[in-house]
């Protein structure tokens, strides 16, 4: 940890000091805000006068006495109205601040997560507020990756504490008939924020990518705290093992490589050992095959291969069938009928896809139109391979993608 | 997922509101705006200028020669336009569906497909 930056120092503390001191006062929001005071005193101060003894205890110190402060006020200003019901019971305003590490601090910072997942928020929201309140940024950075103002990101955070604290969510571990479900929750958000982060590979793109570290980060957080949990190391490896191709993904203009023409010497080899082994570990372990490991599983197939010719379809065919068994959904049976088509031809995947078009929202996806146009060009059918290129491009929800689609199609 | 509303019209449509109807649409509209500043999904609301203060730039030959009046002659013309950021696109339909503008006329929705950072947002 000695060469840990005072930013990475602060980003690990945050979650376990807002957890510190709201485990002791409780109101969460203004826990928060004063978690972010404190923050901010640390990153003006200790560069001028160094780093405490104990940065833990320092923070907690600190902003406990920030909420204190504003709790004592809020108090007067009721008085003063006639009003002396106490948003906190007097003896917790007396209670000396903390300055050990807690010894529930793992506890702490699933609690954390677990809050900022809850079940009234929107998946947005979600992922705003871990940003924030797990993840120790600022708003103004939160709002940078999103592309929204400032004020509009303070607006959701806000908003979405006042939605917690409405709903009586307390500080505490759910029961564990509920665990797995609240579980599953944080997962699902720290997937969407990576996706959200991944799938942006123009325009502002190192922010968004900051976006897809945040959620490794975070996922790696999580398994630390659950290192028993399948899913949560199936999850870290889907990340780490998309991560890994990350610089062969777009050519030198910013344009879209898809995987099949991607310069694999260009592979993370250090992030796909880690992630092959994390989901080796986790599917000979487990007794559940979930969702992130299957895509996990399937991720490390494609990693491995080291030329594109060497992957085993089979392999990843059978996967995708596990997969859609596990976790049906219109994606995951698009993405199969790739495999199908690898392992048995372009018509079998063909097939599937116009039973997919049935569902009339995949009818207007442009990943359906543009597979199709895929397995129509390896049929040898060009002119029908470049109308569904030009259908796809239409339906296409990002620039790089729509210029790759447009590209392909003027294809000769 | 970012979307544009957009209210289209004219000067004839506008002066065809009385006094008091016009009163009514801007507050009902800052009503709107409001309402969806607070939920944090509207990110701006923008009126334009009446279309005879609009001007076309062209360039040719690396000089700019700047025209009178918008580059299509139509009916009506891009009046206002709101941007909003949503979770899907069901959301962003019952928000256009709450622009006061559409129970009068209609508004258009566009998916926003991409954007530079600018200093701004």
């Amino acid at each position: 940890m000695s060469n840990e930056t005072l930013e990475d120092l602060l980003r690990r503390l945050a979650p376990q000091v807002l957890g510190a001191l709201t485990r002791r006062f409780g109101q969460f929001d203004s826990c928060e805000e004063a978690v972010q005071e404190a923050l901010l005193a640390a990153v003006t101060q200790w560069p001028v006068q160094g780093v405490p003894e104990n940065p833990y205890g320092w923070l907690v110190t600190v902003a406990a006495r920030r909420f204190i402060d504003w709790v004592r006020s809020d108090a007067a200003r009721r008085r003063r109205e006639g009003d002396d019901l106490l948003a906190t019971p007097p003896s917790l305003l007396v209670a000396a601040p903390a300055d050990q590490p807690p010894i529930g601090e793992h506890d702490d910072t699933l609690m954390l997560l677990f809050l900022c997942c809850h079940p009234s928020l929107s998946p947005p929201s979600q992922i705003a507020l871990i940003l924030r309140a797990v993840g120790g940024l600022g708003t103004a950075e939160i709002a940078r990756a999103f592309f929204v103002p400032e004020a509009t990101m303070a607006q959701r955070i806000s908003r979405a504490k006042q939605r917690i604290r409405k709903a009586g969510a307390r500080f505490e571990l759910p029961p564990p008939a509920e665990h797995a479900d609240r579980l599953g929750a944080v997962l699902h958000v720290l997937y969407l924020m990576f996706n959200e982060g991944y799938a942006a590979t123009s325009g502002a793109e190192l922010q968004r990518a900051d976006l897809a570290d945040e959620a490794v980060r975070l996922a790696r957080m999580v398994h630390r705290l659950l290192p028993e949990d399948s899913e949560a190391a199936g999850l870290l490896a889907l990340m780490l093992l998309t991560q890994a191709r990350r610089a062969a993904r777009t050519s030198a203009d910013g344009s879209l490589v898809p995987l099949a023409e991607q310069d694999r010497s260009r592979w993370d080899r250090k992030l796909i050992a880690e992630g092959v082994a994390l989901i080796t570990r986790a599917l000979s372990s487990t007794r559940e095959l979930g969702p992130y490991q299957l895509q996990a599983a399937i991720a490390a197939v494609h990693d491995e291969a080291e030329r594109v010719e060497e992957t085993d379809w089979p392999q990843i065919l059978a996967l995708y069938e596990l997969l859609e068994r596990t976790a049906p959904n219109p994606m995951v049976s698009l993405n199969r009928s790739v495999a199908v088509a690898m392992v048995h031809g372009p018509d079998a995947g063909l097939d599937l896809i116009a039973v997919l078009e049935a569902d009339e929202r995949m009818a207007r996806h442009h990943r359906l139109h543009a597979v199709r146009a895929h397995l129509l060009e390896m049929a040898g059918q060009r002119q029908e391979a470049r109308d569904s290129y030009r259908t796809a491009a239409r339906y296409a929800t990002s620039l790089p993608e729509q210029r790759y689609l447009t590209t392909r199609a003027a294809k000769p | 997922m970012k979307y544009m509303i957009i209210i289209y019209g004219n000067q004839q449509l506008w002066e065809s509101f009385s006094a008091e109807e016009f009163q009514q649409a801007i507050t009902a509209q800052d009503a709107f705006n409001r309402k969806f500043a607070e939920t944090g999904e509207l990110l701006g609301a923008y009126g334009n200028a009446d279309a005879a203060q609009a001007k076309t730039v062209r360039v040719r030959d690396g000089v700019p020669a700047v025209a009178d009046g918008p580059y299509l002659e139509t009916k009506e013309y891009l009046a206002s336009w709101y941007l909003i950021d949503v979770e899907n696109e069901q959301r962003a339909l019952d928000i256009a569906a709450e622009v006061p503008f559409a129970s009068v006329n209609a508004v258009e929705l566009w998916p926003i497909l991409h954007e530079g950072a600018g200093n701004t947002l």
